[in-house]
């Protein structure tokens, strides 16, 4: 018997506008599109990311999944839960986590914000103590749990956010740009703390600006961009849609006249380009998809005198640049 | 049972959380002093003007100062989320809403309790004001009410909250109110007609009535209707506050007002 299993997220032709006033006697308004009708489904134990340049509606769609804000047009569903007509049942079983160091309780210390956290999610008294326990030691808080959050690094903070998110639970976990302003080692203590919630069957679905995360973490992206989704798929086979082929990069130290017209005359050659970086000049070559222009533009360098030669596959930055600017 | 906790722990984690005058730089002169500046400014008026006694602009001065955090706390209840950005996660948060913010009163009435209290035995003692003290156990009684009906105030104040930034201009204006009418420093059967019905329907009115019944030596079942009638001004005000908190959580989600108010 093949089990059908629904998905966690279904959101089907979401959109949101916003209006805005001002003037006190001649009152205008005006209406923005924040998000126009997206539509996508994650499955049950997916990590799915969402990505898109600032204004694109990443925050607005993850603001309407967790039923802070209201759509003006689609649906969606959360774990079979209607965000508006269901939203207490979306509520108790979702977690929220947003970039930032605000959202916290300045005066409190890290352990009472859990603690009251704790009690808002209905977390049993009896559960309470070794949940936020074990939340502390994960996102390593804990031994200065009993300091004021005020006195809190912005990385503490945001470890905090995610201890606080994952209180209750929740079967759907969403991270709002979580790694923002946090330091390298963090950024990668963060990930790999997301890896571990996916593989006990958190489902999550991410947002972030920053490409080998979502490379790395993600199993399927949505690209979002002006309020509407441009792209979905696996990090590979996006980077595979994109006209972009495998990019060659040489280091020279005089690059002869001429030289740039040949190489862009080569038949799988579809750019160059010239950078000066230092006392050698960067020749950047991006070649047709299947194709290796390596010894063409090196025999028109012939006599030159260069360094550092790297062929290397377009990365998702590559493709989320060409979808994004396509848009 | 859950319910329960976020009445009381909940109620008075936030209260810590939020209420940024828990700091003895703020609440030693907002709470203990300026409630004594007050009530000397009033007592010395009323002995120079030889209108009333001392014990009248007293108690009248002393019980209005529990409405100071009554009103301010209360309504820095959703204020202070907003500040501190906790807005979002509150209003996203499946807790009861009633246990929620009712258990953010308690806290607070027990602080317009104490600060009323404070200042009446202070200032009777420095201003030699006789309160007999077979009357203190009837006045703590009118007190707590007139702290649990002007929270009820506050509610509606935090509710406002959640449409406006700043909730402090609208607490002073209110303070300004019940100071005027509410029988602080002018008996209310001394205000024209129009003043005395509004003066009917604020807080603090009955509760201070009661309070000069009870220091002039009525029993408590005398002042009973009084009281009631104040706590029950407190319960209609506390009701529209969480009628109020329900119709502008949902707006706010529909207008995307919950960052920006």
């Amino acid at each position: 018997m093949v089990r059908v299993t629904e998905p966690v997220i279904e959101v089907d032709g979401l959109a949101r506008t916003f209006r805005s006033r001002k003037g006190l006697i001649r009152r205008s308004s005006k209406e923005i599109e924040a998000v126009r009708g997206v539509s996508f489904a994650v499955e049950r134990g997916e990590l799915f990311g969402l990505l898109g340049p600032n204004g694109a509606g990443k925050t607005t769609t993850i603001k309407m999944l967790i039923t802070l804000l209201l759509p003006t047009g689609g649906r969606a569903r959360v774990l079979g839960h209607d965000v508006v007509a269901q939203a207490h049942a979306v509520r108790r079983k979702v977690g929220y986590v947003f970039g930032g160091d605000r959202g916290l309780y300045e005066r409190l210390s890290g352990l009472d914000n859990l603690r009251y956290f704790a009690e808002l999610y209905g977390v049993p008294a009896r559960e309470s103590k070794q949940r936020v326990g074990e939340l502390l030691e994960l996102v390593g808080l804990a031994g200065r749990e009993k300091e004021r959050v005020e006195g809190y690094s912005r990385g503490m903070r945001q470890r905090l956010h995610i201890a606080r998110g994952l209180l209750h639970r929740p079967e759907v976990l969403f991270l709002d740009e979580p790694s923002i302003g946090i330091d390298p080692v963090g950024a990668r203590e963060l990930r790999a703390t997301v890896r571990n919630l996916v593989e006990t069957g958190t489902t999550v679905l991410l947002t972030t600006h920053y490409m080998f995360e979502a490379d790395e973490l993600c199993d399927r992206i949505a690209v979002i961009a002006r309020g509407r989704i441009v792209a979905l798929d696996t990090p590979s086979e996006l980077k595979q849609k994109v006209t972009t082929g495998t990019v060659l990069e040489i280091d020279v130290f005089g690059v002869p006249d001429g030289v740039v017209e040949k190489v862009r005359a080569e038949p799988d050659v579809l750019s160059v380009s010239v950078d000066v970086q230092g006392q050698a000049e960067v020749l950047t070559v991006h070649a047709r998809p299947g194709t290796d222009v390596t010894q063409a533009v090196m025999g028109h360098l012939d006599g030159s005198r260069f360094g550092r030669v790297i062929t290397r596959q377009p990365t998702l930055e590559d493709a989320y640049i060409e979808l994004v600017n396509a848009a | 049972m859950n319910s329960l906790r976020i009445f009381f722990i909940g109620g008075l984690t936030s209260y810590r959380a939020l209420f940024h005058w828990l700091s003895p730089w703020i609440l030693v002169p907002t709470f203990l002093l300026t409630p004594l500046f007050q009530i000397f400014l009033f007592v010395y008026i009323g002995r120079t003007a030889g209108i009333s006694d001392d014990r009248f602009f007293l108690i009248g001065n002393a019980v209005v100062n529990a409405a100071v955090p009554c009103l301010f706390a209360m309504g820095n209840t959703i204020g202070g989320e907003r500040n501190t950005g906790t807005l979002p996660l509150l209003i996203a948060s499946p807790a009861k809403r009633v246990p929620l913010f009712l258990g953010r009163a308690l806290p607070v009435i027990v602080n317009g309790f104490l600060v009323a209290v404070f200042a009446l035995i202070t200032g009777s003692l420095l201003l030699r004001v006789d309160i007999p003290p077979a009357t203190w156990g009837g006045i703590a009684v009118a007190i707590a009410a007139c702290s649990i009906s002007c929270t009820g105030l506050g509610l509606l104040g935090a509710a406002v909250a959640l449409r406006v930034r700043e909730t402090a201009v609208m607490s002073n204006i209110v303070l300004g109110i019940l100071i005027v009418f509410a029988g602080v420093n002018v008996p209310v059967g001394a205000m024209p007609g129009w003043m005395q019905v509004v003066a009917g329907w604020l807080p603090m009115t009955h509760g201070i009535r009661a309070t000069h019944d009870l220091a002039a030596g009525a029993a408590l079942t005398d002042v009973a209707g009084t009281l009631l009638a104040e706590l029950g001004l407190g319960a209609l005000y506390a009701g529209l506050g969480l009628a109020l908190l329900r119709w502008f959580e949902y707006e706010s989600r529909a207008r995307a007002t919950l960052d920006t108010a």
